[in-house]
């Protein structure tokens, strides 16, 4: 009585926890640890189904020294007589599990079922079963599909298998093969969410290159604030927590790649010229801003990524656009676009003048500190200027 | 006299299910996880079997391979190598491997291997 009660709570105490785990190394791991702390064997391994290699592999194992199958060391091909007990449609018989003392028998007999059974599939599964020192096999179906095989070795006991623990393990089977169908569902969408990502930040950066063609300064010049700027948040992010970070780095690496898209709205003449910007011209440039917020505000998922673009020539004291801002009212990401942008703008040419070296362009942020740029990015980006330049050293 | 393999992979899990599987025919395994040990024992137990992983971190298997057989010519070598790494077959026959398993491997292959070559 006391195992039947035992068992009953191992399944429960597994099936609420195979809901919560996605991945399946995890899960099957979970499993194998419950099945042979019930039943006592010497060891065990879950070979699952790989869809490229058409095969089974040992994907995780428990046991003592040298019979643990190595995961990932071995494998069952499809026309093993293992897999064949339970897939070939030819063997008339239930496809329930491989009992290797019940082999013994039916070997030994020649009863009903041993008829059923050709002698030579008979030797040549016994002998495969000795190969792989499992007692017991287990087949995990989905609908018609065999997506896994519990492979169990002896008993410490040497005992036999009751009825009720093999019914109890394909119960179990049963469910981690559920999960497992769920897992790989779930790596596939993962899988597909990434290729998504990847095809989204491209656009990304198709679309901020356009700005390049139209106005010729900026050519390499949304790369370098992006990459400016991702570092100044990396460094940033060893004093001040970030809530969020995945996705902080991802709207900044957006909006540092579309802060300039805007511009695609101004006169090229505008952009491009040569000489000192009058007041009016000046006007116009200093619309950019709101217009990349603008062309943006219809994609939901940019909220952040808009704040960083309308807002990346915000300044500090208050005196910047478009909307004025002062202090800890710019949010965080505009106010590192600010600094990666003001820099790179610095130390290369501009239409109307030479670009300053960087020693020059390290004062004039230093000087700017609590009027242009936020006291906090600027003290980060010294930080990380320094390092990085005595790394050189 | 019983026959004797060493088996070199650098996960230890391996060697020792080689050595409880080759032990079934009675065979006896010296094992070795890394390229130096692997080098060091075959000095010192002179088997005449060899089952080589093609990837020791410290030595690659190639090269076991070679040393191996300018120590004794007639060693027979059999290396684990993955699925994939079909150049990595051909060099081992290059250099005078006598056959190759690959990883994840069917005990029935490797049976049928064991008493090809060594009983």
């Amino acid at each position: 009585m006391g195992t039947k009660i035992d068992y009953r709570r191992e399944l429960e105490r597994a099936a609420r926890q195979m809901i919560l785990i996605h991945r399946v190394d995890t899960l099957t791991k979970l499993i194998l640890r419950i099945v042979v702390q019930a039943t006592k064997i010497k060891h065990a391994g879950i070979f699952i189904y790989d869809k490229n290699r058409d095969e089974y592999v040992v994907r995780v194992s428990r046991g003592k020294e040298g019979f643990k199958m190595p995961s990932g060391f071995l494998k069952v091909r499809k026309n093993n007589p293992i897999i064949r007990y339970f897939t070939d449609k030819s063997l008339d018989f239930p496809k329930k599990a491989i009992v290797w003392d019940q082999l013994v028998g039916v070997s030994k007999s020649s009863s009903a079922r041993s008829k059923k059974i050709p002698k030579q599939f008979l030797d040549d599964l016994m002998s495969h079963l000795s190969l792989y020192h499992a007692k017991v096999c287990i087949p995990g179906f989905f609908r018609n599909d065999l997506i896994g095989v519990l492979f169990l070795g002896e008993k410490k006991s040497k005992r036999n298998f009751t009825e009720e623990e093999i019914s109890f393990l394909s119960v179990l089977a049963s469910d981690v093969v559920m999960a497992i169908k769920n897992a790989w569902l779930i790596e596939d969408l993962n899988h597909q969410l990434q290729i998504n990502k990847r095809l989204f930040l491209q656009t990304v950066v198709a679309l901020a290159s356009s700005i390049e063609a139209k106005d010729v300064y900026t050519i390499g010049h949304t790369e370098r604030v992006t990459k400016y700027a991702l570092i100044i948040a990396e460094g940033l992010r060893r004093y001040k927590k970030i809530e969020n970070w995945e996705k902080f780095r991802e709207d900044l690496r957006i909006a540092a790649l579309l802060h300039d898209i805007g511009k695609i709205g101004i006169p090229e003449d505008i952009l491009n010229k040569k000489s000192p910007l009058n007041d009016k011209e000046r006007s116009v440039i200093e619309k950019h801003p709101a217009i990349g917020a603008k062309i943006l505000e219809n994609i939901e998922e940019f909220k952040e990524v808009l704040s960083g673009v309308r807002h990346h020539h915000e300044k500090f004291d208050g005196r910047g656009y478009p909307s004025g801002l002062k202090g800890r009212k710019i949010p965080l990401i505009a106010a590192i676009i600010s600094l990666a942008d003001a820099f790179d703008a610095m130390i290369t040419d501009r239409p109307y003048r030479k670009a300053l070296n960087t020693d020059e362009a390290i004062g004039e942020i230093k000087r700017q500190r609590g009027k242009q740029f936020s006291p906090l990015v600027v003290d980060v980006f010294l930080k990380v200027y320094n390092n990085k330049n005595n790394h050189k050293r | 006299m019983k026959k004797k393999v060493l088996a070199v992979d650098d996960e230890k899990e391996i060697v020792e299910f080689l050595e409880n599987f080759l032990a079934r025919f009675d065979i006896t395994t010296i094992k070795a996880t890394t390229g130096q040990e692997a080098l060091q024992y075959y000095h010192q137990y002179q088997p005449e079997y060899v089952f080589l992983d093609i990837k020791i971190p410290d030595k690659d298997g190639i090269t076991i391979l070679k040393e191996i057989r300018k120590l004794n010519p007639s060693v027979k070598v059999i290396m684990i190598t993955g699925s994939e790494e079909k150049e990595c077959q051909d060099k081992a026959k290059k250099y005078g491997a006598i056959d190759y398993i690959t990883k994840p491997l069917d005990l029935n292959d490797l049976k049928e291997k064991i008493k090809e070559y060594i009983l």
